[in-house]
Formats: C-alpha cells, sequence, structure tokens
C-alpha cells in the first residue's frame, strides 16, 4: 500500500499493516503499530516526536469547520493505547489515550493529560494541564505527580517490532532536503 | 444461569412466601425445601482481604477494624493501590564514605537507594500527591493519620462498653437470684443455704465476684447556638471543582470527610468474608465454602438450580389481551441425575397459603423450644452462644395472579441429566411413544410445554399478565438422613412458580 502523502522521519517506525491515509507527517522517534488507523483526509496530520500508535486506535483529523486549525498537530511523546478513537482538534505533549477511550471532535487537550480507559469526552471544551479522566462517569482530577515518561517503551518496541512486521521506510529527512538545498 | 444478574420473569416462591429467581434460592436437602437468603442462617466463616488474599482470624480483623494491615484502596477512586518502586541515584556523602576504606577509594560509585510509594492505576493517584514521603521497604509504614475525634470517639467507646458491661453484670445478678428461688431442693454444694458471695455479705466484706467498674463518664455533647459567618471569600472567589472532593470520596473516609483533594489519604482495604448458610428449620449446612481465601469452591453447595427443575419462558403470543385466549411456551430443564415426573397444577387458595404459613410457624416454633431446652444447659455455662434463630415470619406470596392457568391433563416425564449426551451427536432422543399434546419438543433434559392462559377480564392497558402454577415433582433424595433406610427415597415435592408474561399493550 502507497501512501504519497507520507513522511516518514529517520528513526521513526511505522508498520506496513497499518492503515494510514492522507498527508501524515510521522517525526522522529514515533512508533505506530499495525492495524492501526490514521486518517488525514480532511486534513493532514502531523506527528511530533515519541508518539506511540497501539493496535485499532483510531485517529482522524476532522477540522473541517472554517476558523479551527486546518492540520491536527499532535505534540511529543503521547501515546493512543489499543483501540482509541481521537478526533481532537489538537494535541498537547505527554498524553496518554487509554484503551478503548473515545475524544470527540472539538475537544482541544494541552498536555499532561490522560484519559482513562473507555472514557468519552465530547463536547466543546479544552482540557486543562495534567487533568486525569477516569472511572465509569468520566470524572476529572488533575495529577500533582509528573507522569513518568514512555522512553523505556519505546525503546522495547524499537527492538520488538522490526523482529516481526514489516516496516515502511523513511522517506523523507530534513537534513537531507537542508544540504540538497 | 443466565438469568444471575438480569431480573428474571419466572420467580419461586420460598417456603417463607417471598419470591426469588431460582439462581438466588438454595435448597436444604434435609427439609427438603426450597430456602431464601432471609429462610437461612449467615454466619461468618472467613474474614480475608480480596487482594492479599490472606486470612485473618475475627480479633485481629475486630482489632483493626475490618481492614486489611497491608493493602490500601485508592481515596479518590476506591479501587486498591499497588505498591510501585523507584530506585533513585543518591551520590555518596562524604561522612559514609569514613567506614569502608575500600569503596572511598571509588568516589564516583553511587547508592540506587530503592523506594516505594502506592499509585493507581485507574485514576493514576498516587502517594506522591498529597505528599506521603516514600517509604524505604515495600511494606512500608505508612503514616496512620489522626483524624480530630479520634479522642472524643474512644472515649464514647469505652464508656458504652461500660454500659454494656454493667448491663451483663446486673442481668447475671438477676438471673442469680431467680434461679436460687427456682430451686425446690437444695443443691450439694449449697447445703448450708449459704455461698461464698453471702458469707461475704453477712461478714461486711466486699464481693469478690463483681468487681466494681470504674464508671466512665462522658462530657455530652452540645449543640452549638452559634456559628461562625461563612468567610468573605466563599463568595467572591471561584471555585475550583477540581480541588474539591466528591461525595463518595469523602464517604470513603468518614472519620476526615476531607474538603479538598490534597488531604485523601490511602485507605486501608475492607475486609471480605466467607458465609455459610445454615437452614434455620433443621440447622443443617446449606452453603459452606471452602476455607482458603484463595479458593472459590464449595464443600456444601446447595443451591436450589442444582436441585429444582427450572422453568424459562420461551416465547409468548403476543399482543396480551384481557380476557382473551393466550398461548405460551416454557421450557423445564431438570439439573439432578434422575428422572423426574412432573405435574402441573393449581396455586394453592388464599386459605390453604395460610394454613401453610401456620404449619410453618408452628414447625419452627417447635423447633425453636426444642433447641432451647436441649441446649439451655450449655448455652448458660459456654461463653459460645448460637445466634438465635430469626425467623423470617411466613407471608402470603405478594404477586398475584392476573391470569387464569389452564392447567396441563396429565403429568409428564423430565429425563435427567446427562453430561455426555451433549457430545454425543448420534444419541437419538429417546422417543416417548405416547407424547402428551402439550410438548412441543424434548431435548436431552429439557422439555417445552405449550400452555393456555386467559388473562384477566379486567385488567387495562400496562397492567402486568401474571400466571402462576404449582410445579409438583418427584425428587430422590441420594443422603438418607435415617441409616438404616440405604436405597435412596423417592418424594413427590412442590415449589410455586409466577412468571410474568408481559403487560398489555397500550
Amino acid at each position: 500500500m502507497d501512501v504519497p502523502d507520507l513522511k516518514i522521519y529517520p528513526k521513526a517506525l511505522v508498520c506496513e499493516e497499518s492503515n494510514i491515509k492522507g498527508d501524515v507527517i510521522v517525526s522522529a522517534g514515533c512508533v505506530i503499530h499495525p492495524h492501526c488507523n490514521i486518517n488525514a483526509e480532511n486534513g493532514s496530520i502531523i506527528f511530533g516526536e515519541n508518539c506511540i500508535v497501539e493496535e485499532y486506535a483510531t485517529i482522524s483529523n476532522k477540522n473541517k469547520s472554517p476558523g479551527n486549525y486546518e492540520i491536527l498537530y499532535i505534540g511529543c511523546n503521547n501515546v493512543f493505547e489499543v483501540g482509541c478513537t481521537v478526533e481532537a482538534l489538537k494535541i498537547g505533549d505527554k498524553n496518554v489515550f487509554e484503551a478503548k477511550s473515545i475524544v470527540s471532535n472539538e475537544v482541544e487537550i494541552s498536555n499532561g493529560c490522560i484519559i482513562g480507559a473507555g472514557c468519552r469526552l465530547e463536547g466543546k471544551q479544552t482540557l486543562l494541564e495534567n487533568t486525569v479522566i477516569y472511572g465509569n462517569d468520566c470524572l476529572q482530577r488533575e495529577a500533582l505527580e509528573k507522569q513518568g515518561s514512555q522512553i523505556l517503551q519505546i525503546d522495547y518496541l524499537r527492538k520488538l517490532l522490526p523482529n516481526y512486521h514489516h516496516l515502511r521506510k523513511s522517506n523523507y529527512d530534513p537534513k537531507k532536503i537542508r544540504s540538497a538545498v | 444461569m443466565a438469568n444471575f444478574m438480569v431480573e428474571s420473569c419466572v420467580k419461586f416462591a420460598c417456603s417463607c412466601g417471598i419470591l426469588n429467581p431460582l439462581s438466588k434460592l438454595y435448597f436444604c436437602r434435609h427439609c427438603l425445601k426450597i430456602r431464601c437468603g432471609f429462610c437461612l442462617c449467615h454466619e461468618v466463616d472467613v474474614r480475608f482481604c480480596s487482594n492479599c488474599l490472606e486470612n485473618i482470624p475475627s480479633s485481629e480483623a475486630r482489632l483493626n477494624k475490618s481492614r486489611c494491615n497491608s493493602c490500601f484502596d485508592c481515596p479518590c477512586c476506591h479501587h486498591t493501590l499497588s505498591i510501585r518502586a523507584t530506585s533513585a541515584q543518591v551520590a555518596r556523602k562524604s561522612g559514609e564514605e569514613t567506614p569502608k576504606e575500600g569503596d572511598a577509594a571509588d568516589p564516583s560509585k553511587v547508592l540506587t537507594k530503592k523506594s516505594y510509594y502506592l499509585a493507581c492505576l485507574a485514576c493514576r493517584w498516587s502517594s506522591r500527591d498529597v505528599g506521603i514521603p516514600d517509604q524505604i521497604s515495600a511494606k512500608g509504614a505508612w503514616p496512620e493519620n489522626e483524624y480530630v475525634y479520634q479522642s472524643r470517639f474512644q472515649s464514647i467507646l469505652e464508656y458504652y462498653q461500660n454500659v454494656v458491661i454493667q448491663n451483663k453484670q446486673e442481668k447475671q445478678e438477676m438471673m442469680r437470684r431467680k434461679t436460687l428461688k427456682a430451686h425446690k431442693f437444695p443443691s450439694l454444694t449449697d447445703r448450708t443455704g449459704l455461698n461464698v458471695s453471702m458469707i461475704r455479705r453477712q461478714i461486711g466484706w466486699p464481693d469478690k465476684n463483681t468487681p466494681k467498674i470504674t464508671k466512665a463518664t462522658v462530657t455530652p455533647s452540645k449543640a452549638l447556638e452559634k456559628f461562625d459567618e461563612l468567610p468573605e471569600k466563599m463568595f467572591t472567589e471561584k471555585l475550583n471543582l477540581r480541588n474539591v472532593t466528591t461525595i463518595e470520596q469523602r464517604h470513603g473516609q468518614p472519620a476526615h470527610q476531607p474538603f479538598t483533594v490534597n488531604k485523601l489519604y490511602p485507605q486501608r482495604k475492607n475486609l471480605c468474608i466467607k458465609r455459610s448458610l445454615r437452614c434455620r428449620q433443621c440447622e443443617h449446612n446449606v452453603i459452606k465454602p471452602e476455607y482458603h481465601p484463595g479458593s472459590i469452591k464449595y464443600r456444601i453447595q446447595l443451591f436450589a438450580a442444582y436441585h429444582v427443575p427450572d422453568v424459562w419462558l420461551v416465547s409468548c403470543e403476543k399482543p396480551l389481551k384481557a380476557g382473551v385466549l393466550c398461548q405460551a411456551v416454557l421450557k423445564l430443564s431438570n439439573p439432578t441425575i434422575h428422572d423426574m415426573t412432573i405435574t402441573i397444577m393449581d396455586l394453592p387458595t388464599q386459605d390453604e397459603e395460610y394454613e401453610m404459613m401456620e404449619d410453618l410457624k408452628k414447625s419452627f416454633e417447635k423447633n425453636f423450644t426444642s433447641l432451647i431446652t436441649s441446649s439451655s444447659t450449655a448455652l448458660s455455662t459456654s461463653s459460645f452462644s448460637r445466634q438465635t434463630s430469626i425467623t423470617e415470619d411466613p407471608r402470603l406470596v405478594s404477586k398475584k395472579t392476573t391470569a387464569d392457568m389452564k392447567m396441563l391433563e396429565s403429568s409428564f416425564i423430565l429425563n435427567h441429566r446427562d453430561d455426555s449426551a451433549e457430545f454425543d451427536e448420534l444419541a437419538e432422543n429417546p422417543t416417548v411413544k405416547d407424547e402428551h399434546k402439550f410438548i412441543v419438543s424434548r431435548k436431552s433434559n429439557k422439555v417445552s410445554l405449550k400452555v393456555n392462559f386467559t388473562p384477566n377480564g379486567d385488567l387495562v392497558a400496562g397492567d402486568e399478565v401474571i400466571i402462576g402454577f404449582t410445579m409438583q415433582y418427584t425428587y430422590i433424595n441420594t443422603v438418607s438422613n435415617t441409616p438404616d433406610k440405604k436405597e435412596p427415597q423417592q418424594h413427590a415435592l412442590t415449589s410455586r412458580v409466577y412468571i410474568n408474561m408481559g403487560r398489555i399493550p397500550e
């Protein structure tokens, strides 16, 4: 499957079985698992560094209405766990979307937020920094403690995934382009 | 057991008259009666922590207020907290280098110090959030938080414990006086008519047996007349709901009831119990779990679903109309390994029901008095006293049938359960030669029946249509109470079944 607009930076890990549509930029250090859906047909999606997108995660850009960001910016160190559905307007850094969580359009996510497993986030809102959403009733609380980094997990995946999956080659190197110019 | 969580439309009446789905009923093998939770004596067998599965004896449990010593619940979302370990590298201080010369030679060496903190995996709360310092050991001596009214509660508790002791002593005194009078014949030990305490009293010494209790006094609480005014900022400042605890969080810490989230402290985990259930009438165990907390098995398990044929409502002709004959299909299944003969009969009339209630009451009274007389001596001497049987008063069945069911003309046989038959595809169903007309189909231990009923003429739209019948079934008791009768006995048992067929449509 060839995606013409997919830009993979060096050191990013994108599995071939991943389902990517539209204009997507995957920055260095990202790990994109097989069978995740990234839909950028309505507008491009830019992943920051060291993001993890797990299996059956669905990330789509639905920022179509005028006045909104046309591009879905996803910051650094975000984790999209198994089966989550994210259609947010904008995503900051160090967020975790736990398994089967749903974030609908019109939601803006700042930094250090955690959307708990199975939680739904709907309606126009901006999540403040370090918000944790948990439980059946999607209660909110503020995490005072900083969350641990995902570097260990990324390093592990970086070792493990190439053993079992075909990877897409990185096709975009900013350094090379600069040198060519 | 598909109807374990959802409300079942088929309900069985317990001998006390309370309706329950079959999955919540028990069957006493000795009385041969269905029993509900109210007709059974609940006894706590084992106290254990559901997280560490440690068996905790009752005395220790009482001491710890029925809480586990080592496990904690999250104060934020009430999940179990898990202990996380972190290792921090601490540079060796110069002072520590002196004892070992060899180490001192290598100044670059750093100490890895392991420390532990509590974290909730559900809501990401951690003990660091509220400033509880990390512990050095995994079992860590987590700080026990003191609450404001601790001493007050302690004094009230002491006071009431004293009151209880005093009451007990007074009662004993009363009993002693009464029993002395009641004796017609002098006992051997009391030949002189004097006992130790009487002699002591005559001499003028204080009674030895009853040490005077020091009366603890508590200052009674007073209602306040005046309160402080609410601070001004209450009205002017914007409330940050993230810092305010929810009602559930406050109830999780009843002693504190903190207002802000920075006062949420980990709560010791509540213990769980395993119950054994005992029939109130014959005092035999109906349910007895295995003692080991990790085991989910039973030593005695007399659930009604293993002994009483279950009834399902398969389909019902819709729409239901008042006064019009309707047809429904019921399915019966036999859980036992013996064939059953089933007869569907009318429900007992109200008078008969009253009679049954009276019988039940009488049997209880008889049982109770015999119990008292047989064990009165044992009871008075031993500190162990059995939980007095508070019997549930038998009552009329609360559900009234609102339809007239046409009874089946004859009884039929329900085949026994055969677990291996399910895997044997070729096995033909034993064809019953003259199958009754009302039987739709048979499959292994199940029978589908056609029943006809007429909803009452006075029902209006929205009313429930309830049919009821008495199901008589033969039950083969494999464990005989009497040793002389070795062969299994056959009994004809009845149970009252009520089925909610649905509502009359608008």
